[in-house]
């Protein structure tokens, strides 16, 4: 990683360092990686930072191996853009990305981050039908793998029960929150690592 | 509850010595109009709260007002104040808590906050109720609001309404208009989300909604709540904004990421790592090294890396229940890389430096037998001399006696607390209130493993998600439906039998172990024979191997309904098993070797453990090849069906934990034994990496690894480290050391070499404290009665705490509860205003204002 550390500067990357859940090795871990998502003409230090001009757009993302397979690929870039139509990310977004998902992370964090990926309509609320897209991305687009209509109903009426503390038909964040923090494993398995 | 006790404690806060009344301030500021909204709801509980903070707080009213407190910005200082302080450990007192269960009237700190809120939010909260008491003050406020001159209609006022919502929303516009940049306030969100990042309490997130307005989760909810209750107002757009607003709080960059200069005071998260940094048990975390020891500090790293590559290749492949072995495994291997630091520095090197030279022939099996040549090393007890060590030219002396004593004794103190505290870490993050467990569809649902980043890997675990959540869907349907009794009785039967032949099974072996042991001792003294010494541990290791795949294959009889049930009692079968038969191998070693009047019987007890602790290594390499590798060339090329196999992460973390129990016994006897067992585990962590990489798949079942890795840590713990105390107490204070060798030769037992040693010191006047502490506090009988009082009477308050802390569990839950159905009914209300509103003309409804205006000025 020595041949690296000219890249970023150190102020930068200290400030860097301070500002996320991240180590030096891992920020310049994803710089070098961010740097290698740009075209050609862009992949040098200054654009790379400035997020007007050098934003990889989601595609390009998706196409990192830590990414690829994820069902949830698209929703997480979409959390993380600060572009306006959400196509694209800057090093920042791609850095925040990376501090949430890191080990670092405060569990609290995780699950906000959790609750907005899992909340399709952007609506605030996880209702029946951000349970049953969220479901369907769990189970797979296999033909085998999929749930029959009742079976999902089911599924969803038992996870609203399990979770819907006040009885008003959706998921919030904080009875999502309260969910995940009866299950102590989110906190590991909520990680993606470069 | 933490956060109850947070609102509880500030009013200990010094700083706020007026709190009381002030408390009641706002419970009465608020109630009238509280009080009446809550009136359209049919729900007593809250009803009966309106009634009481009316009757009770009422009269302060007017005093209240005056106080100065509330002449400016209400409620922000405050907050801002009982956020700062609230971590302060002042204000965790126990007497709060049962004080506030006790007093009729403890809801009312929730309550008030949740008031002042709906009170300084006339838009969202106020509104619906409105109509029904078009003469309260409250409809006049909204009434006078700019909102609604905009327009009459709820949804065209929306646009406008959007900064007076910001303002509803508790701080988040607080920052956002005004002091963004204020850094106090950074801190303060800070403070506040450091408790929760720990974890402590579960109800947190809910709880943080009715107590506290600046709380960013409560933020969103109550965005979300309002959002909800406005999307009925068929305004999408009003709810993406309170959305967008949200992520404010953690990545304020979105709207500053083109202006370095500013970033550094608007990423919250930047003040949440530094007081994160010190608490972080992260070893890979270097948090901020100086520049000069960077080089040093980054080697360490590269060489961790390599863990950390191979553990995240795990993970992507196999997720995390398989990693959580590989991270017992290491966890292991650091521990003994610890004690053998320890152990090396404290008791090997003075004795190097006095040792003779070694003049035994060294042969190959001797590797496998740890006799013959390592007899004569520092390997085992009793090569250790019982003089004291001097050197020239250096005054003070080195007693080998004591130096071996409190090194082992202080390392089993630190194993001790290590254990402990890991263990109540886990325990307290995985089994937080065991009582509302419940089925976990949700939590399947909701814990995605992020880790898994192999594109085949996930298809897998996609349909294992489809099966287990298939399975849990038909589990629920049959519940209900009670199997006949004929069937229900051939299953306890069946589970009886099973029971039966198993711990058969494990008192057949622990009886053969025992006749072998004593007939093999008999033996051994006769013939002089290097490779028979290995039958015993070959036997035994034998015995671990297949007696636990006996076991499971009771599985196929045995048909449990929850697949976790069977997992437990596999577990408990096998620790059955192999703790019993270290128990009659010790038995062995206590009252036979050690009384055998052979010489040095420490040293044959240190081979004996050096031997069953390589055999169980060679094992563990045969079971990798054979149990994996033939395994899967049978299941892919000749038995199809049998697929591919399973990494069995239960059987493997119980033979980790068997190992660990008889190195800490070992420990005595040989204490360079960690460094043996810290080369098997680095051998067995690549060999295991292997093997799985090549031939397993996936566990099919989801594995509650964390849950998991608590109950193995307890195993660690409980039968396993206990045991091994009691083991060596024995030793310690009823065992007579041999006569010609080791540290402690001569002595009717080791514990003599402390009494000795104290009586010397008590002829030193320089060291009478010395002699005071042990005879007052740890040889006195009275101390230990005194302190075990003490702790009783500890453990008896913390149990009654949690008895409390349950009610009020309830409690809160049942508010929850109350508060949704208020949600509904409210939604409701509003859906029915603006039903009706959209049919007067706006005329009417001016006329209307100026009619509410009119009877406000009178």
């Amino acid at each position: 990683m020595g041949s690296s550390t000219s890249q970023l500067s150190k102020e930068l990357l200290s400030e860097y360092q301070e500002l996320t859940f991240l180590t030096k090795q891992e920020i310049l871990l994803a710089h070098k990686t961010f740097i290698e998502l740009l075209p050609p003409e862009s992949q040098n230090v200054v654009d790379s930072l400035t997020a007007q001009v050098s934003r990889v757009p989601t595609e390009k993302v998706l196409t990192l191996p830590e990414l690829k397979a994820n069902p949830f690929k698209d929703r997480i870039c979409r959390v993380f853009s600060t572009a306006p139509e959400k196509d694209s990310l800057s090093f920042e977004d791609f850095l925040d990305l990376l501090s949430v998902f890191s080990d670092a992370a405060t569990p609290d964090i995780k699950s906000h981050y959790a609750f907005r990926i899992f909340d399709f309509d952007d609506d605030g609320t996880l209702n029946k039908e951000d349970l049953k897209q969220l479901v369907n991305r769990l189970t797979g687009t296999e033909e085998d793998t999929q749930l029959s209509p009742s079976e999902m109903n089911q599924l969803i009426q038992n996870i609203l029960e399990e979770s819907d503390i006040d009885r008003d038909g959706t998921i919030n964040l904080s009875e999502f929150q309260h969910v995940i923090s009866r299950s102590p494993d989110f906190t590991s398995s909520f990680k993606i690592v470069l | 509850m933490t956060s109850f006790y947070r609102n509880q404690g500030y009013e200990e806060d010094p700083d706020y010595p007026d709190f009381p009344n002030s408390r009641a301030n706002l419970g009465s500021q608020n109630s009238p109009s509280y009080s009446y909204s809550r009136k359209n709801v049919d729900n007593r509980k809250s009803q009966d709260n309106a009634k009481h903070s009316n009757t009770h707080n009422y009269p302060d009213y007017p005093n209240d007002m005056n106080s100065p407190d509330y002449s400016g910005d209400q409620d922000y200082p405050d907050n801002l104040r009982f956020r700062n302080h609230q971590e302060y450990p002042g204000s965790y007192p126990n007497m709060n808590f049962s004080r506030s269960q006790n007093t009729p009237d403890y809801l009312h700190p929730r309550d008030s906050s949740h008031h002042s809120r709906s009170r300084r939010n006339p838009d969202s909260l106020d509104f619906p109720v409105t109509p029904d008491h078009s003469g309260a003050k409250d409809y006049g406020n909204f009434r006078e609001s700019p909102d609604y001159h905009v327009g009459s209609n709820a949804s065209s006022s929306n646009p406008k309404n959007y900064p007076d919502r910001l303002n509803s929303l508790g701080i988040s516009d607080y920052r956002g208009v005004g002091s963004r940049n204020n850094p106090d306030f950074l801190r303060t969100r800070n403070n506040q989300s450091y408790p929760e990042s720990l974890g402590i309490s579960d109800y947190q997130g809910a709880e943080d909604n009715l107590v506290s307005p600046d709380n960013g989760g409560s933020a969103y909810y109550q965005g979300s709540q309002n959002n909800h209750g406005y999307s009925f107002a068929e305004n999408p757009e009003m709810d993406r904004g309170a959305l967008q607003r949200d992520p404010s709080f953690h990545h304020p960059h979105d709207r500053t990421s083109g202006s370095p200069g500013r970033r550094n005071q608007d990423y919250p998260e930047s003040f949440q790592m530094t007081t994160r940094q010190p608490m972080s048990p992260y070893i890979q975390h270097p948090g901020p090294d100086p520049d000069g020891g960077y080089s040093t500090v980054s080697e360490f790293f590269q060489s961790m890396q390599v863990w950390q590559r191979t553990l995240k290749i795990i993970g992507g492949k196999f997720g995390t229940s398989v990693l959580s072995y590989f991270s017992f495994l290491t966890w292991l291997l650091k521990f003994n890389i610890l004690s053998f630091i320890v152990n090396f520095s404290f008791i090997t090197i003075p004795q190097l430096m006095e040792s003779k030279p070694n003049n035994l022939s060294f042969n190959s099996l001797e590797l496998l037998t740890g006799a013959g040549y390592f007899q004569q090393t520092v390997l085992y007890y009793g090569f250790y001399t019982n003089s004291t060590i001097m050197r020239k030219g250096i005054s003070s002396s080195y007693n080998m006696q004591l130096a071996y004593i409190f090194t082992i004794g202080l390392y089993l103190v630190i194993c001790f607390f290590c254990l402990l505290y890991s263990m109540a870490c886990s325990f307290r993050n995985n089994f937080i209130n065991p009582h509302i467990y419940s089925r976990g569809t949700a939590k399947v649902v909701f814990s995605w493993d992020f880790t898994i980043t192999n594109e085949k890997a996930v298809k897998l675990k996609q349909r294992n998600l489809t099966t287990e959540i298939k399975e849990t869907l038909s589990e629920i349907r049959h519940e209900n439906v009670i199997a006949p009794l004929k069937q229900r009785m051939n299953h306890l039967g069946i589970h009886l039998g099973a029971w039966i032949v198993s711990t058969g099974v494990a008192i057949a072996c622990c009886v053969a172990v025992y006749y072998l042991s004593f007939y093999n001792l008999k033996f051994l003294t006769d013939h002089k024979n290097q490779t028979a010494t290995l039958l015993l541990p070959f036997i035994v290791c034998c015995i671990n191997l297949f007696v636990p795949l006996f076991y499971s294959s009771f599985g196929l009889v045995e048909k449990f309904e929850i697949p976790r049930h069977q997992v437990f009692v596999i577990i408990t079968r096998n620790i059955f098993l192999k703790i019993s038969i270290i128990g009659i191998l010790c038995y062995y070693w206590l009252n036979a070797v050690a009384i055998s009047k052979k010489e040095c019987w420490e040293t044959l007890v240190g081979q004996d453990i050096y031997r069953l602790l390589m055999m169980n290594f060679v094992f563990t390499l045969f079971d990798s090849f054979c149990g994996e590798f033939l395994r899967r060339i049978i299941g892919t090329k000749l038995i199809k069906s049998l697929g591919v196999p399973e990494f069995d992460i239960a059987r493997n973390v119980l033979e980790l934990i068997y190992t660990q129990t008889l190195l800490w016994i070992g420990i005595f006897f040989s204490p360079l034994l960690p460094f043996i067992h810290m080369i098997t585990l680095f051998i067995m962590f690549h060999i295991k990496k292997i093997s799985l990489m090549m031939n397993c798949q996936p566990p099919s079942k989801a594995w509650r690894a964390s849950q998991m890795m608590t109950l193995f840590i307890f195993l660690l713990f409980f039968p396993s480290f206990t045991g091994v105390l009691c083991v060596l107490a024995i030793t310690v204070w009823r065992l007579k050391p041999s006569d010609n060798c080791g540290p402690f030769q001569g002595l009717p037992s080791i514990i003599h070499a402390i009494y000795g040693w104290i009586e010397i010191l008590s002829s030193k006047p320089g060291y009478l404290w010395v002699v005071w502490i042990y005879r007052n506090l740890i040889g006195s009988v009275h101390f230990f009665f005194i302190l075990t009082v003490i702790v009783l009477i500890i453990t008896y308050l913390y149990w009654q705490i949690i008895e409390g802390r349950k009610i009020m569990i309830k409690l809160l839950h049942e508010q929850i509860i109350n508060e949704g159905k208020d949600k509904v009914f409210l939604v409701e209300k509003l859906l029915k205003v603006q039903e009706a509103q959209k049919k007067p003309s706006p005329f009417s409804l001016s006329l209307e204002r100026r009619e509410v205006e009119v009877s406000l000025k009178s």
